[in-house]
């Protein structure tokens, strides 16, 4: 089937890639979806995600350093990969070539040449085969925009080799230097420079001992000393860890590894130690140092942006919020990550989905929208709500008493009802009459007691015979 | 976060009695107790210690409650003047945890407040354990509220322990509930007299709990003697008469 993706362009829909099928059928990058439509009618379609591409070309290029330490991007859609000196590791170009694209995954074309510029021209329009002459390529290999292509054809110059022989001034009056300028890049008379990748090296530290340390405290006393490096290290290049791990290796080439993350990029030694302090105590089998450690390695395996910290002279708030992270650190560790909790807001209307607990070291603090005209929300809901008995009038009347874990209520104040639909749009055949769920009616009520309640109608009286009641919520 | 109320009659009371209620103070152990049905009102009694504008979260550590789970509702948070998403909701799996995770949070001086749920007699939470949390309290100048469902009164190192009920709102038009309403008795107070007791009423303008007077709708109860007589505190445990330890 062929596959299109799709990407917005002001009004209009257009394809912004293709696959081989699709090409096949004459359709291309830029057209609109209707147009493509009606050329294909069986085309299948999934939005773009621009920025989705982009990470996987950078993670491709990354990957790319197994065969070259020069990679460079070549947007849009390429990696330039310098393989001056490199060929011979591999057993010549065509070995390399193979293992390239075996390792890019990907349905990918090439180009080998002398300079990058020839390269990009021959792998983009070279026809597939890779190598060859550069003279022979078509003008469009020169990238100018469409109307100096057409004015190049009119002339009759098809190939690079054409423009070639002519003489470069009139070609610069006539195309601009641009063209002129690309031209003798292909053609290696001028330098097509790359700029390439430059990857971090990772933050890994490691300690060997002369003789093998029997105390899991002076063990970790050397993991803080190696902490205090890499925050050294981090420091330099404007990174703050978010996942640290220790490998202690004993003598009797036993490992143990201990992994400790955080909710934010952080630097200081003494944080990262607690945690790892916590770690440690939370083990189901402790640490055991038996004949002694003989190495420890530190490897700081996710590390995000962080800026140097100015100290701030007249109050410590930024302090504080550090202080906050720290202590959610803490206690995510040490209680498991699904045991501290943030509320996090969703755009749905029943109330029990309206809000959702999510790990506070996964969510930054959520915006929760302003209160709106509604009636007014419990402070504590039941979950699940429970049922309770319940007298009341037919069919809208507000419960006149309840009975709730064998106690009975008589209501004193009663307000309502607010009718909150079901979310029909999630059920199959939910659009249909009848088919839409229990629409609930809340009641805020008082008993006697004072105490005030959130308690529902699960269903009309239009809806089912015998609606159960039940409790939902705590009012203060 | 306390405001006295506007109107003459009580302020006049308090005055008169030298009565204004205390506020759950920074720096400071407080104690709730609780009866599970009135849980919220404990609840927004003890978020009444965090001030609003703050933008610290507000620690909140529980055990697994007993009878079905409650779980805070952040529009009925918001709806108490405080932004839901600075609430951390903290699961310890057992009362030792708990009390561990917040002496933790109590150390620290990141969260706004602490806020402890415990359920039953947490046995653990004795004269040592509350001594730590005050010295916790005092250094990192946060409230601490110890909040305790059905729960007999123990000696403790608390600074004031409070009994709280709901109380019947004083309605809207219509017959419909009012604003939330709560009876609060400060049964201990460290260096203080105790034994005194307040409705209050949320106020939605001042965004607090006002002061009301007891007894709503007497208006000539300005010079009366406050003690007993006034509505009935329901006992936290129904049919124990209130204890008073120190």
């Amino acid at each position: 089937m062929p596959r299109a993706l799709v990407a917005r362009d002001g009004q209009a829909l257009r394809l912004a890639a293709v696959d081989r099928h699709a090409a096949r059928q004459g359709l291309a990058a830029g057209m609109t979806l209707a147009d493509a439509r009606a050329r294909c009618p069986d085309l299948a379609t999934a939005p773009h995600d621009a920025i989705a591409d982009t990470r996987a070309l950078e993670r491709l290029a990354a990957a790319m350093i197994a065969f070259t330490p020069l990679v460079a991007l070549d947007a849009p859609h390429g990696i330039m990969l310098d393989v001056t000196g490199c060929a011979h590791l591999f057993g010549g170009e065509a070995a390399l070539v193979r293992g390239v694209l075996e390792a890019a995954g990907h349905v990918a074309r090439h180009g080998l040449a002398a300079n990058a510029a020839a390269a990009r021209a021959l792998a983009r329009f070279g026809g597939g085969r890779g190598e060859g002459d550069v003279t022979a390529l078509p003008v469009t290999a020169l990238e100018l925009a469409e109307d100096a292509l057409a004015g190049l054809r009119r002339a009759g110059l098809e190939t690079l080799g054409d423009l070639a022989a002519r003489p470069m001034a009139g070609l610069a009056a006539r195309f601009g230097e641009a063209a002129v300028m690309r031209l003798r890049a292909i053609l290696g008379e001028a330098g097509s420079p790359v700029v390439p990748l430059r990857l971090a090296d990772p933050i890994r530290l490691e300690t060997r001992f002369a003789e093998p340390i029997a105390r899991t405290d002076d063990a970790l006393e050397v993991v803080e000393d190696l902490l205090v490096q890499a925050a050294r290290m981090m420091e330099q290049r404007q990174l703050g860890g978010r996942r640290f791990g220790v490998t202690l290796h004993r003598s009797d080439n036993a490992r143990r590894r201990l992994v400790v993350e955080t909710g934010q990029a952080v630097r200081e030694a003494g944080a990262v130690m607690r945690l790892l302090r916590e770690r440690i105590d939370t083990l189901s089998d402790p640490l055991d140092p038996g004949f002694g450690f003989d190495a420890i390695t530190l490897a700081v395996l996710h590390a995000d942006h962080l800026p140097s910290r100015q100290i701030l002279l007249e109050d410590g708030k930024e302090e504080n919020a550090d202080d906050a992270a720290a202590l959610v650190d803490q206690l995510s560790v040490r209680l498991g990550e699904d045991s501290v909790r943030r509320l996090v807001p969703r755009d749905r209307h029943l109330p029990e989905k309206a809000q959702a607990l999510v790990p506070a070291l996964r969510v930054k603090a959520a915006v929760w929208p302003a209160p709106e005209d509604v009636p007014p929300r419990p402070l504590l809901l039941l979950d699940p709500p429970q049922p309770v008995e319940v007298i009341a009038g037919v069919p809208d009347s507000p419960p006149q008493r309840f009975r709730w874990k064998g106690r009975l209520h008589d209501v004193t104040l009663a307000e309502g009802p607010e009718r909150i639909g079901a979310e029909w749009w999630l059920k199959r055949g939910g659009h249909m009459p009848g088919a839409a769920g229990e629409t609930r009616d809340y009641y805020r009520i008082e008993d006697g007691a004072g105490r005030r309640y959130w308690i529902f109608r699960h269903g009309l009286f239009s809806e089912k015979p015998d609606p159960r009641w039940y409790l939902h919520g705590l009012f203060p | 976060m306390f405001h006295s109320a506007a109107d003459a009659h009580a302020e006049a009371r308090s005055r008169k009695d030298g009565q204004a209620l205390p506020r759950l103070a920074r720096g400071q152990l407080h104690e709730v107790h609780a009866d599970a049905r009135d849980w919220a009102s404990a609840l927004a009694f003890g978020l009444a210690a965090i001030e609003a504008d703050d933008r610290r979260p507000v620690m909140l550590l529980r055990t697994s409650p007993r009878g079905g789970m409650l779980v805070p509702c952040g529009e009925g948070i918001a709806g108490l003047g405080i932004d839901p998403a600075r609430l951390v909701i903290v699961d310890a799996r057992d009362g030792t945890g708990l009390l561990r995770a917040g002496l933790d949070a109590a150390r620290s001086s990141g969260p706004a407040a602490v806020l402890l749920e415990s359920w039953g007699a947490l046995r653990e939470y004795d004269m040592v354990a509350s001594r730590r949390f005050v010295l916790a309290a005092e250094r990192s100048r946060i409230p601490v509220v110890m909040l305790r469902g059905d729960a007999e009164p123990r000696a403790s190192a608390a600074h004031t322990r409070w009994t709280v009920v709901s109380a019947p709102s004083i309605p809207l038009e219509a017959r419909a509930p009012g604003p939330p309403a709560l009876l609060v008795e400060l049964v201990k107070r460290r260096g203080g007299p105790a034994g005194m007791r307040w409705q209050l009423e949320w106020n939605d303008e001042d965004g607090a709990l006002r002061e009301i007077p007891l007894e709503t709708g007497q208006a000539d109860d300005v010079a009366a003697p406050l003690p007993g007589i006034v509505v009935p505190l329901p006992a936290v445990r129904t049919g124990a008469p209130l204890r008073r330890i120190a």
